[in-house]
């Protein structure tokens, strides 16, 4: 029982009223009793105003204790809310998969071009029954992943190269305005040629893919700083360096993670990319292969799994984000 | 003798054209003196600042510094809200590679002695305007510069708390014997705070007048209620044009 709280038992205990005294949830509850009254929480009305009061005050030294009853369902509601939100998200997603498998079933769609849900899932059931679907799905997380993080790391090396020297800024910015507006598929054939057909080259499309975007939005998070609190930094004798570790970056950390979210999509997109014009294994082989031999549901389940991985990416890219924002306060 | 300029120039120069933000000016600040600088807006008052801390370089003339640190006040109080009260406070003595625990404990010192004690581990979002700019000053102190440049440090508060905090600033410098060189269009702010005020002329800044202030016992709040003090008022309006 909290320190202050004893104040308010003890007024109970002294004016002989029925004083009952719990902790939920990190939420205090209490609950007393004048002439047949029952008060619950500290929001009492009638009853006995000093007790009230001393309650109150009690739990206002409290406040991450206790809430106002108005306050207890605002949060309830809110909770209400939120519950809905994902009800109607699931219900849409159930209704339109089973809507799918009706349509198949009954005959409205073909399932040959179509698929089915059904089809999907056996698809994915023999897949795994055959060993291949954890080597496809582990080839193409392995290109994303290595190519998110390259990108990411080169490009943010880059930004930091780029912020350091103004001179060279200017003379690169034209260069990499045309990089990021080309087409990058277009360098297919040369990347084939340059890096062969393996991983290394679905790599590389994927960094390339990326890296182009994580230079810029993490240069623009670098100019963006303060020009004040650079000023401060400088009439306390801060050198680039200082500068840069002790303001830049850690000012421009929510630009950088949030290029981390941009950064995940294109990924996916360059090693898929990657995978379609040099296919020899992967979740995109599967989905060309599928395609020429005219196995929908093989493209189906690919695809299925594909969105799969990169929610799931995206989603601890943006959990990694939530508790990196929430540290820095 | 703590800063000296002698018939200092300076021009900005950008690429729509040049300004001429100060032109031949005199005047020194004594060690332990709290000189203060009143001038139109836009004269150039944050110019002769930046030029004192060493951050430009006088086109013209001379700026000589006398032994000891500067410590800057900036306009704003420019806080890193990712770091915490203590943490900015700290910011000066890691850029200055005197982050030992002596120098960290002072700092923490002067924060509690000037009502920060329960909000070192906060946020600055967290803290109100006049303690934000508490704040700056702390950090402005807890490396033990010698002389204090402060920019206009109570602009930005509303005037209730901006007597509250000008008393406090006023305190501590005088209690922990700086030199101050404070910048301001606040005529009455300058009578109150400080032993010399220079007049400014607008832009570009030229030393219009300078006068010693000297009663009402050097106390903020003293010098306001003095009978003396409306008369210089009177004499720095004239004096600013105004
Ligand atoms: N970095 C800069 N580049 C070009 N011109 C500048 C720059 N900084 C200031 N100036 C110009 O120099 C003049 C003086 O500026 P300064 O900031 O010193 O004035 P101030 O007296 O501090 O103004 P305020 O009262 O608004 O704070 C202004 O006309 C301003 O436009
Ligand atoms: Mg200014």
């Amino acid at each position: 029982m909290p320190e202050s709280f004893k104040l308010a038992r003890q007024y109970a205990a002294n004016n002989k009223i029925y004083f009952k005294y719990g902790q939920k949830n990190r939420r205090i509850s209490f609950k007393f009793q004048i002439g047949g009254t029952i008060c619950r929480n500290y929001l009492c009305m009638g009853g006995a105003p000093p007790l009230c009061e001393a309650v109150r005050n009690t739990l206002m030294k409290h406040k991450k204790y206790a809430c106002s009853l108005q306050h207890e369902q605002y949060l309830k509601k809110i909770r209400r809310n939120k519950l809905i939100v994902h009800a109607v998200r699931a219900a849409i997603l159930l209704g339109l998969v089973g809507l799918w498998e009706l349509c198949a079933q009954v005959g409205v769609f073909d399932p040959f071009i179509t698929s089915s849900p059904s089809r999907v899932a056996s698809t994915i059931a023999d897949l795994a029954a055959a060993g291949t679907l954890f080597y496809h799905i582990g080839i193409t997380l392995m290109e994303t992943v290595a190519g998110f993080f390259i990108a990411v790391v080169l490009g943010y090396a880059i930004a930091v190269a780029l912020w350091l020297n103004e001179h060279i800024r200017a003379v690169f910015e034209p260069y990499i305005v045309v990089l990021n507006a080309l087409p990058k598929i277009a360098l297919g054939p040369l990347i084939i040629i340059w890096m062969g057909t393996g991983y290394t080259a679905i790599i590389f499309m994927t960094v390339l893919v990326s890296i182009i975007v994580c230079i810029m939005n993490v240069l623009a998070g670098f100019v963006a700083v303060d020009k004040t609190k650079q000023l401060l930094l400088r009439s306390m004798g801060a050198n680039k360096f200082a500068m840069l570790v002790k303001l830049v970056m850690p000012a421009s950390l929510p630009a950088f993670m949030n290029t981390l979210k941009v950064a995940v999509g294109l990924a996916w997109i360059g090693s898929i990319m990657g995978e379609y014009i040099v296919s020899r294994a992967g979740l995109g082989y599967l989905i060309v292969y599928g395609g020429q031999v005219f196995k929908l549901d093989l493209v189906m389940a690919a695809t299925f799994i594909l969105c799969l991985l990169a929610g799931g990416m995206y989603a601890i890219v943006a959990i990694i984000e939530k508790i990196v924002i929430k540290r820095r306060g | 003798m703590s800063l000296k300029f002698t018939d200092v120039s300076y021009t900005y120069h950008t690429v729509s054209g040049e300004t001429d933000a100060v032109s031949g000016l005199t005047f020194s600040v004594d060690e332990g003196q709290f000189v203060a600088v009143i001038g139109p807006s836009g004269c150039g008052k944050s110019t002769i600042l930046s030029l004192a801390a060493g951050l430009i370089s006088p086109t013209r003339g001379r700026i000589e510094r006398g032994g000891g640190q500067f410590g800057y006040m900036l306009q704003t109080d420019a806080l890193f809200e990712w770091r915490t009260v203590e943490q900015n406070i700290f910011l000066p003595l890691e850029i200055k590679k005197k982050n030992t625990p002596e120098m960290r404990k002072n700092a923490v010192e002067l924060a509690k002695k000037y009502g920060l004690e329960d909000f070192l581990k906060k946020s600055p979002a967290q803290l109100s305007g006049g303690m934000r700019q508490r704040v700056a000053l702390i950090r402005t102190l807890a490396a033990q510069p010698q002389t204090l440049l402060l920019d206009e440090p109570f602009s930005a508060l509303d005037y209730q708390t901006r007597l509250a905090v000008c008393d406090d600033v006023h305190d501590i410098i005088k209690s922990e014997k700086k030199t101050a060189l404070l910048v301001t269009h606040d005529i009455s702010e300058a009578i109150a705070l400080s032993d010399k005020v220079v007049v400014l002329s607008a832009r570009p800044a030229r030393v219009v007048g300078e006068h010693i202030i000297d009663f009402g016992g050097g106390s903020p709040k003293k010098r306001r209620e003095s009978s003396r003090f409306a008369a210089v008022f009177e004499v720095l309006r004239q004096e600013l044009g105004i």
